[in-house]
């Protein structure tokens, strides 16, 4: 279980993260979410230890990481894939981490074939492509055989088979009862990949629960119904509890009732429904409301980019 | 995958004792350091410069034998041109010591050694004392190689010293030591600058420019303070024959020591400080 408590930390007079409490649960994969330059890396580094925070706490298991003897076998970690030494082998990487920690070596080639490196084990990490250092640097937060694993972007720069893989991979540790974190700045990933999710943005909290509920929640559905005699059925509908606000001309969008409830009714009154759709907005547009305004670096609202969507 | 993982997990053993935690640390150091080629061409590098070195200066010298000055004959030092490489080498010791924390930081993986010992000051410990003992051994074999090969150059002019003679054994192991605090205070230097470029600059400006910026002072100064320069102490600890203006070895290697205590502390504080 990892778990913030009024996270706080300022770079100059940057604030990077603020006030952020949240809790990660063992057995479930927790999405961290948010856009990028919202806070999730600092957050990360400040779980492992890395950087200490400006004020507040954040611990593992109760207890902060900086006091951790042999850490490995507790909290593994991804944050960056690219850190290791161009020369050094893969499994000469994952020697030294082993010798730091007293895992033995045996553990090393488990790893390696868990990530599926071990035909290039012996080559130079500086020749590795995009997807194998990502490998690496799972095999590297798999090494101590810990409770606790946090990635940070995980599947950057993994192909198709590779996102799959990651994915299988993240679910079954937490079946096995670990505890997960996975950061991303992709909304689908997660809906995809996580149990639970926690947003953030600029540094602060904007929203936490299960994905289920998240999805619920934000992307509220409707109903859409078009109708030559829309102000027949918008009071109909109204009669009978729902929301209803006018979509163009005959169109109407309809809160709070099923499709199959307004098709009775229209054809109980016997109007004519030439539309009749549910409507649910899509994960990723929630996700871009919520995220919006906390974004540090968007594009213009109206950049060509963006209305080709 | 969870057939691999699970019978993999061993039970949380009890907390290791933190002179464990050094000595996996110290262990995954020598790791580090044997698995990269570049620290292996430099340790060959500091052999070859040392031993090499000393053989010219000396053969040299055995050339010029019958042509030299009075002044020069009689305060013919044996050993000084045997060590003479240890002034060679302790640039590529200096360099070799700066990239052990340096490259860290320029390849990054610095987050997963602080990761993997998160007791900052203890690492520094185990950095400091694996690359000193592989310095250590590499310079004792250097120094005894580069002692006995000029001392059989010498041998023909009758003015060679044995390993027995007085003060012979421990100017050798000094020289050794000299290149073991030199690679502790680059290591040192190095963790507080955390960038290659820099460090390598201030430690070849302690050991090369600031001795002779010192000279330029006016006497007695130059004197007084050239002595305890990093430089000179470490000199002083394999000279035979007293200098004027050179520390005693004891108080040369109780200086170095000193430099290279303090050094190692100011790293210590600001690994501690930093954010990684």
């Amino acid at each position: 279980m990892i778990e913030a408590q009024q996270l706080t930390k300022r770079y100059g007079t940057t604030l990077a993260v603020d006030d952020l409490s949240f809790t990660v649960a063992a057995g479930q994969v927790t999405g961290f979410l948010g856009p990028n330059g919202s806070g999730k890396s600092t957050t990360m580094r400040m779980i492992v230890g890395l950087d200490a925070p400006s004020a507040g706490r954040i611990t593992v298991a109760g207890r902060s990481y900086s006091r951790l003897r042999f850490p490995l076998h507790e909290v593994g970690a991804l944050l960056d894939a690219n850190a290791v030494h161009p020369g050094r082998s893969a499994r000469n990487h994952l020697v030294w981490l082993a010798d730091s920690n007293g895992i033995a070596r045996q553990r090393v080639d488990v790893v390696l074939a868990m990530v599926g490196l071990t035909e290039v084990a012996h080559r130079r990490a500086g020749t590795f492509s995009l997807g194998m250092g990502q490998r690496l640097g799972i095999a590297v937060a798999l090494l101590g055989d810990p409770q606790v694993l946090i990635f940070d972007e995980p599947i950057n720069g993994l192909d198709p088979e590779g996102i799959l893989w990651v994915r299988r991979l993240l679910r079954s540790l937490a079946d096995e009862g670990r505890t997960v974190l996975v950061s991303s700045h992709l909304m689908s990933e997660m809906a995809l990949t996580a149990d639970h999710l926690i947003v953030i943005g600029r540094g602060r909290l904007l929203a936490t629960g299960r994905v289920a509920d998240f999805i619920e929640q934000t992307s509220g559905h409707h109903v859409r119904a078009a109708t030559p005699e829309a102000s027949t059925l918008t009071t109909l509908l109204r009669e009978k509890g729902a929301t209803v606000t006018a979509d163009g001309t005959e169109g109407l969008s309809i809160k709070g009732m099923e499709c199959r409830d307004v098709g009775i009714l229209a054809a109980g009154a016997g109007l004519t429904l030439y539309e009749l759709s549910a409507q649910r907005a899509s994960l990723e547009d929630a996700y871009m409301e919520l995220t919006h305004e906390h974004a540090d670096f968007r594009a213009t609202a109206d950049s060509p980019l963006r209305s080709t969507r | 995958m969870s057939q691999t993982l699970a019978p993999q997990h061993v039970a949380a053993s009890p907390t290791p004792t933190l002179p464990k935690v050094f000595a996996a640390a110290a262990r995954a150091e020598w790791t580090k350091l044997r698995t990269v080629r570049s620290s292996m061409w430099a340790l060959i590098f500091t052999t070859v410069s040392t031993v090499g070195l000393g053989v010219l200066l000396t053969s040299l010298e055995v050339s010029r034998w019958d042509h030299r000055t009075p002044a020069e004959a009689t305060g013919f030092d044996p050993l000084l041109y045997s060590f003479a490489g240890i002034n060679l080498a302790q640039l590529s010791i200096g360099v070799l010591g700066v990239l052990v924390m340096t490259s860290e930081y320029a390849t990054g993986t610095i987050r997963l050694t602080f990761g993997a010992t998160p007791q900052r000051r203890l690492l520094l410990a185990a950095k400091a004392a694996t690359f000193s003992s592989v310095v250590g051994a590499v310079s004792l074999i250097s120094c005894f190689s580069a002692f006995f090969i000029c001392q059989a150059l010498l041998a023909p002019k009758h003015a060679g010293v044995s390993i027995s003679d007085p003060g012979v054994l421990r100017a050798v192991i000094g020289g050794a030591g000299h290149l073991v605090l030199i690679g502790a205070i680059a290591v040192a230097v190095g963790a507080a600058l955390r960038r290659t470029a820099g460090a390598v600059a201030v430690l070849f400006a302690v050991l090369l420019v600031v001795p002779g910026l010192v000279t330029l002072l006016p006497s007695p100064w130059n004197n007084d303070i050239t002595q305890y320069l990093p430089s000179s102490a470490g000199v002083a600890m394999s000279a035979v024959v007293r200098f004027p203006n050179l520390l005693t070895p004891a108080a040369g290697l109780l200086v170095l020591c000193g430099y290279t205590a303090a050094m190692l502390l100011v790293a210590a504080v600001a690994l501690v400080r930093r954010d990684a």
